[in-house]
């Protein structure tokens, strides 16, 4: 597995966000994680991220314990977080050749400008990013996120404010990245549409607790995606 | 006779009443030079005083300053001489009977106008002070336009900014769409 | 290496952008209008020498806290308001790493400042025997105080996450900083001016300069006024790294 998380508590003051959460992810996986507005699942990609730390509980990346090696598994992962601010005063080219230095990835100008092809921005290298579009700037920030070629891809909520086609666009590079490059992909979302079209392994969870995992075509046995997100999160389930 | 005793007792009296009064104004003299400067604003200037004691005792502790005052209509008000002159006040220990002592008061001339300075001596066993004749002093104003070299920097610095910016700008405005 | 792509990015973003060039330009302009008037024949010309110097000295080290206070306001609560320090976090970068590229392209600030104003301090000072041992001073206090306002200024910035709220209270230490100024003579020699003299680095640089271009003073007099300001730079520095260590999104 790719992904091993074991009790995992988080908390904010009195108020506690993850409250013992476990579950995995395995290799080459699209995994969905479900829940509604504040059940935790920007926390939870927070900490799997190494951003922020958990107040107990074990994580590993790759065989990486998250809270000790936190480096190395920024290594290998990379995320495309929800609200992803952008340096507007930038070209596209200079906005991934930034983060490339940073993750130590030796990219030439050609190197950019495919990796801009690979997520629809052909032609917009010099471009500023403040001329871009919200659909043309979330391609970026897949973009960036694609820079150092992680193994594992966190996405949080990545067609928020797409139009169909754009959208549409998303889920089909997501696809591209999945089966031709092998690349584990997480994704954070409460589009059902979304974990329809791309996922295999999905997990919900809710006030902090994960409370329903598992492949998505045998829970869909039971009823369609949306009749089990709304079972499983409906007040008092736990 | 009671009458007579009164009388040349009168008259005594009123002669050392005088010579002790005299003898404070003419025991010390004091004159200041030059007595007109005409100079610059900025130009350094020395007055000299000349304490004279004329009489037979030395005379000790006297203490001799130098005033300044603007005479410039409009302006008339003594002047603070702190930026004018470091020493403004000399003490002078003994001046002996019938000896001069002669003092240096350097000055820079701060602002322009016409002034008025003179020197004053105090003597604590005196009642009065006694002060000089005036110096007068015209000081002119002279501009200058560009002193130390000042006017290529002054401007050619913001200008040289300004240029290095457009030359930034004007790069990546043609590299970037 | 990774330090070195963050200053870049940062010069790039304030130093190399026209807002960053006005302020270059006001600040020479401004050092013009002093140098001016200093020099021409008005009163303010029969200053002595060393005075005039003296004077420019405390403009430009002011100037520099100043921009630094503000740089640092921004470090981290403006980049987590445009919401581009999450993108930083998730790369491989230690967060004092993050720290010391802005730190460095403060630096680069107070070193571009420091270049426009040595034109300016060598017309002004042209004769004055302290000159080359004054801008010498210049260069080191004024490099310890650029780092010592925006270290503390980036550290709330990171404390505080609001780029407002930095900005206030920023400010408000440069006024404390540069209190002594608006004391009159007779006030700053009350025990409450001492006081306040002592345990100001800012005072303690401007008095330096004093002590150095009017008196002609060696360091023996200023060592401890020195030493005072190196606490300051440990100090801040620490309240830094504390700071960065601590923030999460």
């Amino acid at each position: 597995m790719i992904i091993s998380v074991e009790n995992l508590v988080k908390k904010y003051g009195d108020y506690t966000a993850l409250d013992g959460l476990n579950f995995t992810v395995e290799h080459g996986d699209i995994f969905g994680f479900l829940g509604p507005n504040g059940a935790g699942k920007t926390t939870t990609i927070r900490i799997l991220t190494a951003i922020i730390k958990a107040d107990s509980g074990n994580v590993l990346i790759e065989g990486h314990n998250v809270f000790k090696e936190p480096l190395e598994v920024k290594k290998i992962n990379n995320a495309l977080p929800e609200s992803n601010g952008y340096y507007e005063w930038m070209t596209a080219r200079e906005y991934l050749g930034f983060f490339a230095n940073l993750y130590g990835e030796k990219t030439s100008k050609q190197d950019i400008y495919e990796l801009l092809e690979v997520v629809g921005l052909h032609g917009k290298e010099e471009h500023l990013i403040r001329s871009f579009s919200r659909g043309m700037k979330q391609r970026l920030g897949i973009a960036r996120a694609l820079v150092n070629k992680p193994k594992l891809l966190f996405l949080d909520e990545p067609t928020n404010g797409l139009d169909p086609k754009g959208r549409r666009d998303i889920h089909d590079l997501l696809i591209n990245l999945n089966r031709k490059h092998g690349t584990t992909i997480f994704l954070s979302t409460h589009l059902l549409d979304d974990v329809e079209r791309l996922c295999n392994r999905i997990a919900i969870i809710n006030y902090g607790k994960i409370v329903r995992a598992g492949e998505l075509d045998r829970m869909k046995g039971k009823g369609t995606i949306e009749d089990i997100f709304f079972l499983s999160t409906k007040e008092g389930t736990l | 006779m009671k009458k007579l005793i009164l009388v040349l007792s009168m008259i005594f009296l009123t002669i050392i009443a005088y010579y002790t009064s005299a003898s404070a104004a003419s025991r010390i003299a004091v004159s200041i030079n030059p007595p007109f400067i005409q100079a610059n604003m900025g130009d350094k200037i020395t007055y000299v005083g000349t304490i004279t004691n004329n009489s037979d005792r030395a005379v000790n502790n006297i203490i001799a300053y130098i005033s300044l005052v603007n005479v410039t209509p409009g302006k008339e008000a003594p002047l603070d001489l702190e930026d004018w002159s470091a020493n403004k006040a000399i003490k002078v220990d003994t001046i002996p009977p019938r000896g001069t002592y002669e003092g240096q008061w350097p000055m820079r001339l701060i602002d322009s106008g016409s002034y008025v300075a003179y020197i004053t001596v105090v003597d604590k066993n005196d009642n009065t002070p006694l002060s000089s004749d005036m110096s007068h002093l015209e000081i002119k104003r002279i501009l200058r336009l560009n002193p130390n070299n000042v006017l290529p920097v002054a401007i050619g610095e913001p200008v040289f900014i300004g240029m290095v910016f457009m030359v930034i700008a004007f790069r990546r405005r043609k590299r970037v769409k | 290496m990774k330090t070195a792509y963050i200053m870049q990015k940062e010069i790039r973003e304030s130093i190399l952008t026209p807002k960053g060039f006005l302020w270059y330009i006001i600040t020479s302009m401004i050092l013009s209008a002093l140098s001016y008037l200093f020099l021409t024949n008005s009163e303010l010309s029969l200053l002595d020498q060393g005075q005039m110097l003296y004077r420019i000295m405390n403009f430009i080290t002011a100037l520099g806290v100043l921009m630094g206070l503000v740089f640092g306001a921004d470090a981290f609560a403006g980049e987590i308001e445009r919401g581009t320090l999450e993108a930083l976090f998730l790369s491989p970068v230690d967060k004092g790493e993050i720290a010391l590229g802005k730190l460095g392209a403060v630096l680069t600030n107070w070193g571009i400042i420091f270049a426009i104003s040595l034109p300016y301090l060598f017309v002004v000072g042209k004769g004055e025997q302290n000159l080359l041992i004054g801008i010498a001073y210049l260069a080191i206090l004024g490099t310890f105080l650029a780092i010592i306002f925006s270290a503390f200024s980036m550290g709330l910035s990171a404390r505080i996450k609001s780029m407002k709220n930095s900005l206030i209270i920023s400010f408000f230490v440069f006024l404390l900083a540069g209190a002594p100024i608006f004391l009159s003579a007779a006030q700053r020699s009350t025990w409450f001016g001492r006081i306040l003299d002592f345990i100001n680095p800012f005072a303690g640089a401007i008095n330096t300069f004093d002590s150095v271009v009017i008196d002609s003073q060696g360091f023996s007099y200023q060592a401890w006024r020195v030493a005072i300001i190196c606490g300051y730079l440990l100090l801040s520095l620490w309240f830094l790294k504390r700071s960065v260590s601590r923030l999460e999104m």
